[in-house]
């Protein structure tokens, strides 16, 4: 196979956009919550642990959906990348996988059970949040070593 | 991607159809981008400047960092896979050229300086508007070479 190593040019370009993308989304949700420039991001994050922002089901849906497809396809795009690694064994990489799958699934749902008033504090979204951040940026770090 | 590197398909006229089909798609998504950011944010320095900061005169209200947020977000989505499909089948058609590396350098750079430009443009002032248009038309024109290079060698060969 000819100038394979070319390839690594986009797959490492597309590591910093989804990290920008993930940065943005992250953003964006503090701003739904009340961050602006008076109150601070500790602030808000405090202030949705007690009381989230009330969200009707046609607001939840519209996040959700865009959400299901694109989170969906991200992942899909980026963890794909793991089939070529020699670093990593498959059964990590498929242990790791799955599992930003299904807090991805958990992070969009979480808001759900808030605004069917199952739980009352927002805590649950921010535990889904945070542990998605996290597995994806881990996920995102076995691709770039495996680069 | 992995369709796009395995030989196995090096000789496939359906897969020489499909590439086809789906640059044409983004050659048009590329066209219509231009024109959808010309009506959100515009694409002159006035229009620019008075979407980001108001216009007191014409009694315009800048835009929502939500609103702005949301459209970067939204862009840098689109951009990844945009490019990411463009740069997976130059690379696979011209991978003995020595300028593919730069060009699909620059095509993953403009792309993914124009909407942080926009951001900075929104909180540092006017003065950055125009590195945004620039960065933003660089993308797109350079997208437009790929995909019509792309077509050439798929169509014309």
């Amino acid at each position: 196979m000819k100038n394979l190593a070319l390839y690594t040019i986009p797959i490492g370009y597309m590591l910093i956009y989804v990290v920008l993308i993930l940065a943005s989304g992250l953003w964006l949700f503090l701003l739904s919550q009340g961050l602006d420039s008076s109150e601070g991001v500790l602030h808000t994050i405090e202030s949705i642990s007690y009381e989230p922002k009330p969200k009707s089901l046609h607001n939840f849906i519209e996040v959700a959906a865009p959400h299901l497809f694109a989170m969906g396809t991200l992942i899909f795009v980026v963890a794909h990348f793991m089939l070529f690694s020699t670093n990593i064994s498959q059964k990590v990489s498929r242990m790791v996988s799955m599992g930003v799958f299904i807090l991805a699934l958990l992070n969009i749902c979480s808001y759900l059970a808030i605004s069917f008033g199952l739980v009352v504090s927002g805590w649950i979204k921010l535990v889904a949040l945070l542990a998605f951040v996290l597995l994806f940026l881990v996920l995102l770090g076995m691709v770039a070593f495996s680069l | 991607m992995k369709f796009l590197v395995t030989k196995d398909l090096a000789h496939s006229t359906l897969l020489t159809y499909l590439m086809s089909a789906v640059v044409f798609a983004i050659l048009l998504y590329i066209g219509l981008d231009v024109i959808l950011h010309a009506y959100i944010i515009g694409l002159d320095r006035s229009s620019i400047e008075a979407t980001l900061f108001g216009d007191e005169v014409n009694f315009i209200e800048p835009i929502l960092i939500d609103s702005l947020l949301l459209q970067v977000h939204i862009d840098l989505f689109m951009t990844l896979f945009a490019i990411l499909i463009l740069a997976s089948i130059y690379i696979r058609l011209y991978a003995n050229k020595a300028m593919t590396k730069w060009v699909v350098h620059l095509l993953f750079l403009f792309g993914m300086l124009a909407p942080v430009m926009l951001m900075l443009a929104y909180f540092t002032g006017p003065s950055l508007s125009m590195i945004w248009l620039i960065t933003f038309m660089i993308w797109h024109f350079l997208a437009l070479f790929v995909a019509m290079m792309i077509l050439k060698k798929l169509l014309f060969k």
